[in-house]
């Protein structure tokens, strides 16, 4: 900031205003630790529910249970905050009551690894017309610090006093093998490219998992914090073809350098699709007119 | 002409593989096509191969019952070692029919002539030889024995051929052509035969003009209550004996416009349910106990987050795997008090097939109504057995039963859980503009904001159980009901889901023979009649529970509820209720009580 043009709160607020973001954002303010990359989830959502112009009412946000799952509260959409793990199956219900409803579902890496990772499957191999954004900070932060599915080997916390000796899984692997039409990585310390791909995961037809690597910086000091991410962190290869799964499983095992961007897109009917189908099959007429969101 | 007062029972007993079920299943559709009312269920082995036995029991009558009868009046044997057992079924002067010519050699002393007992008339029929004349294989053994049962009560012979015609419908027109040639080779010896034993068959009742009666199970009746009700979404898991109510409407819904989706367990049935229903969707689910146990944690954000959705549970004998094709009513407990916290629900368990279909319906309306999950407990007897039943030919089951939201309000902020006089809040569904809000299964405010003050829990808990009453005048639907001697009874019986009809049933036998005895039928378990159910039992010197199960789970309910001591009859024997051993305990209470008298 150089003192030639100084800022001033007002016209901050100003922009802020002007932005359109804080239409989505409801009066309750975020409860999450100063830093936490949760906040670069609500701006990404709020910018990218504003650029694609949907109505407030049109949208539900379903989380479970972590600390991801606070998020709809501090929306200005409908919200359905459910059980630890249930998420992708509430929100598959919501989506087939009403396709023209906007189904974003939030939720962290114990949530959607550990005790939810039995729908993940289903839900990408039925193709879901619903947006999956998973935030994964590899650590239990609602109940203070435990060691969760994704944590690395050797980390350390309250559940694992010895480090942590179970293998992480690599979930950005389990989602293009299990089948899900757009896969995608972004990074909580790098906003403006978490929005873009949040805009992208939404307007995807069909289901789309967007995993975004992200700090706890209260209970972790050490494995992934934003000076690691900072320096780990790179770009998808130039040239990377985002429609060669295999490709995109390969940069997956790069564990160790996690690329932000689009790993792998693909078009095929979503379940709403394929249960119109069923209904035109058994002489009915479809209810709904699908995919309409 | 005279007029018989038709009340028939014939059972089939063979091995899997002998067709058992098949002919079970022509019996019954050919009498209900003849007019008369049918109930059926038929006893079936868990494995779908193998050699297990299987009962196909049917009982006729010129008007509706709710339950078999105590004694068989014909037996139909096409496997004597696995009919032997079932002889002492037979009522004295009742008809054992059997093949004098097995397929195989049958060894001495296990053959069932040697095991009836002088009341009872035998009829030796060579079903193999019939067979092979009328065919030229011996493969139609069960045809010719439902043919000669058929010929010999002079049952209608065409309303015969056409089921068998419906039943081979989709085979060779061969196929039709030589079943019924075996059919009529039995008809024609049956026909001939002079009988000695006292069954009699009468004409069945006088149709009534614009109601069609149609024959179904519980199963398919709760199918036909969905989609009278306007069902829009279905999640389902397969498990016995609940599987044929999502196969059902796997079939249906699509012809009506709706989703059907078999999830990956349980749990994900639950919860898509759940996201359905808070979408504004009519959404149901079905299961039995070990699936509903999975579903507990799910029913407990229903409650909380106050969502409209219907759980059907048809339980079979348990815990655990337990007897899968067997049947039980041992997830009372589960219904009525399953999950954690304070999470009362609505349960309702219909008594007969007729009774599925109207719960059933009720139930979206009661979800709807009262923004809550509700329970429809079914057990495997009601579920896969048949009974005439019928339906108005227009729904009666109301379209949107749900509370909205005022549309001069709009200037204030929506209160999702607005604490109102019956506890109900106005509802607003995703895609409305005024009325936004997060559902949570956090203890919330009006607004639905997480707050967890003392006064707030105590005001929105009290609010979710209060709105539940409001389902006991819920209209349309019968929720507990008296029968039999009106006034002060010696005995009363109180009973609820399938195990009424075998109640009913010996109430009106103990009645014959002088018992001043009345039986309620609760339908609604959960918020129970307690008001009705204290006065019944004001009237009763004694009181009966019978139910298929070992606690005593329905008495311990009732007994909690009224502060009063039942007699409790429980059986677990993966078998319906026989009528005999709750007439014997009426018997015995009668007594003990002029014992008593006596004494004093």
């Amino acid at each position: 900031m150089s003192p030639e043009h100084p800022v001033y709160l007002e016209d901050k607020l100003e922009e802020i205003r002007d932005s359109g973001r804080l239409h989505y954002r409801s009066k309750s303010l975020p409860t999450w630790c100063p830093g936490c990359g949760y906040y670069s989830m609500t701006e990404g959502v709020t910018w990218a529910l504003n650029e694609i112009g949907v109505r407030n009412e049109d949208v539900v946000v379903v989380s479970g249970i972590g600390c991801a799952s606070r998020f709809p509260f501090f929306m200005e959409t409908y919200g359905f905050h459910t059980l630890h793990g249930r998420t992708l199956p509430v929100a598959t219900g919501v989506k087939l009551a009403n396709d023209k409803l906007t189904v974003v579902v939030v939720g962290g890496d114990g949530d959607g690894f550990a005790i939810g990772g039995g729908h993940i499957p289903h839900v990408a191999r039925r193709n879901v017309d619903i947006t999956y954004l998973l935030f994964d900070n590899g650590i239990y932060g609602l109940t203070k610090g435990q060691v969760s599915p994704t944590s690395a080997i050797g980390f350390t916390t309250s559940t694992s006093p010895f480090e942590n000796h179970d293998q992480p899984l690599n979930p950005l692997m389990m989602l293009l093998s299990y089948g899900a039409s757009w896969v995608g990585q972004a990074y909580a310390g790098q906003p403006e490219h978490l929005a873009k791909m949040i805009r992208a995961a939404i307007e995807h037809r069909g289901f789309s998992y967007l995993h975004i690597l992200s700090p706890c910086v209260t209970f972790d000091k050490t494995d992934r914090t934003y000076r690691n991410l900072d320096f780990s962190v790179r770009n998808l290869p130039e040239g990377h073809d985002h429609t060669d799964r295999l490709a995109a499983i390969h940069e997956a095992t790069k564990v160790d350098q996690p690329a932000v961007g689009l790993y792998y897109v693909e078009k095929r009917p979503t379940l709403s699709d394929t249960l119109d189908e069923i209904v035109v099959r058994a002489g009915g007429k479809p209810a709904q007119q699908a995919g309409a969101g | 002409m005279t007029s018989i007062h038709t009340d028939v029972q014939i059972g089939i007993c063979g091995s899997a593989g002998d067709g058992t079920i098949a002919v079970g299943d022509i019996l019954k559709r050919a009498m209900a096509r003849a007019g008369y009312r049918v109930i059926a269920f038929d006893e079936y082995p868990a494995e779908i191969r193998g050699f297990g036995k299987c009962v196909a029991r049917t009982r006729i009558t010129t008007e509706q019952v709710y339950s078999m009868k105590p004694k068989t009046d014909v037996l139909v044997s096409l496997n004597d070692a696995h009919a032997i057992p079932h002889a002492e079924e037979v009522r004295d002067f009742g008809a054992v029919i059997y093949d004098s010519a097995p397929i195989s050699m049958i060894d001495e002393g296990w053959h069932i002539s040697g095991h009836l007992n002088p009341g009872q008339l035998p009829y030796g029929l060579p079903m193999r030889e019939i067979s092979e004349q009328a065919t030229g294989s011996n493969r139609s053994r069960n045809i010719v024995a439902l043919g000669f049962v058929a010929g010999l009560y002079q049952l209608p012979r065409q309303a015969f051929v056409d089921a068998i015609a419906a039943k081979f419908q989709t085979k060779a027109a061969e196929v039709t052509q030589s079943n019924v040639a075996a059919f009529n080779a039995g008809y024609d010896n049956g026909a001939e035969i002079y009988r000695f034993d006292k069954v009699e068959v009468g004409p069945p009742a006088r149709r009534t003009r614009g109601h069609d009666s149609t024959m179904m199970t519980g199963n398919a009746a709760v199918v036909r209550g969905c989609l009278d009700a306007g069902i829009e979404t279905f999640f389902g898991y397969p498990i016995t004996p609940a599987t044929s109510i999502m196969e059902r409407l796997a079939v249906e819904m699509p012809k009506h416009g709706a989703r059907l989706l078999q999830t990956e367990d349980e749990i994900s049935a639950i919860s898509a349910t759940m996201g359905a229903g808070f979408a504004g969707a009519r959404a149901a689910t079905a299961t039995s106990g070990p699936g509903f146990a999975l579903m507990s944690e799910m029913m407990g954000l229903g409650v909380m987050a106050e969502v409209p959705a219907v759980v059907f549970v048809s339980q079979r004998g348990g815990p655990s795997t337990g007897m899968p094709t067997k049947t039980e009513q041992a997830d009372l407990n589960i219904a009525v008090f399953g999950g954690h916290g304070d999470a009362k629900r609505i349960v309702l368990a219909p008594t007969n097939v007729e009774g599925c279909w109207r719960c059933a319906g009720r139930a979206f309306e009661m979800a709807e109504a009262y923004q809550t999950p509700v329970v429809v407990l079914l057990d495997l007897y009601l579920s896969n057995r048949y009974e005439t039943v019928v339906f108005p030919k227009k729904t009666p089951f109301v379209r949107d039963a749900c509370k909205r939201p005022a549309q001069d309000k709009h200037n204030e902020p929506y209160r999702r859980f607005e604490l109102t006089g019956d506890g109900v809040s106005p509802r607003a569904v995703p895609g409305e503009a005024h009325g936004i809000h997060t559902a949570t299964g956090l203890e919330h405010n009006e607004f639905g904001r997480p707050n967890d003050l003392s006064d707030m829990h105590f005001q929105m808990t009290e609010k979710r159980h209060e709105k539940l009453n409001t389902a006991l005048k819920h209209p349309g639907i019968t929720i507990y009901k008296r029968f039999g001697d009106t006034g002060d009874v010696d005995v009363g019986l109180l009973a609820w889901g399938s195990t009424f009809g075998e109640t009913l049933e010996a109430m009106l036998l103990a009645r014959a023979e002088g018992i001043r005895c009345a039986a309620m039928k609760v339908v609604m378990l959960s918020p129970l009649p307690v008001k009705p159910i204290k006065r019944f039992l004001k009237d009763c010197k004694e009181v009966i529970v019978p139910e298929l199960n070992y606690e005593g789970q329905f008495a311990n309910l009732v007994s909690g509820a009224v502060g009063r001591d039942v007699i409790r009859l429980n059986r677990v024997t993966g078998k319906p209720m026989a009528v005999n051993e709750i007439l014997d305990t009426i018997r015995s209470a009668a007594g003990k009580r002029k014992m008593r008298k006596s004494a004093a």
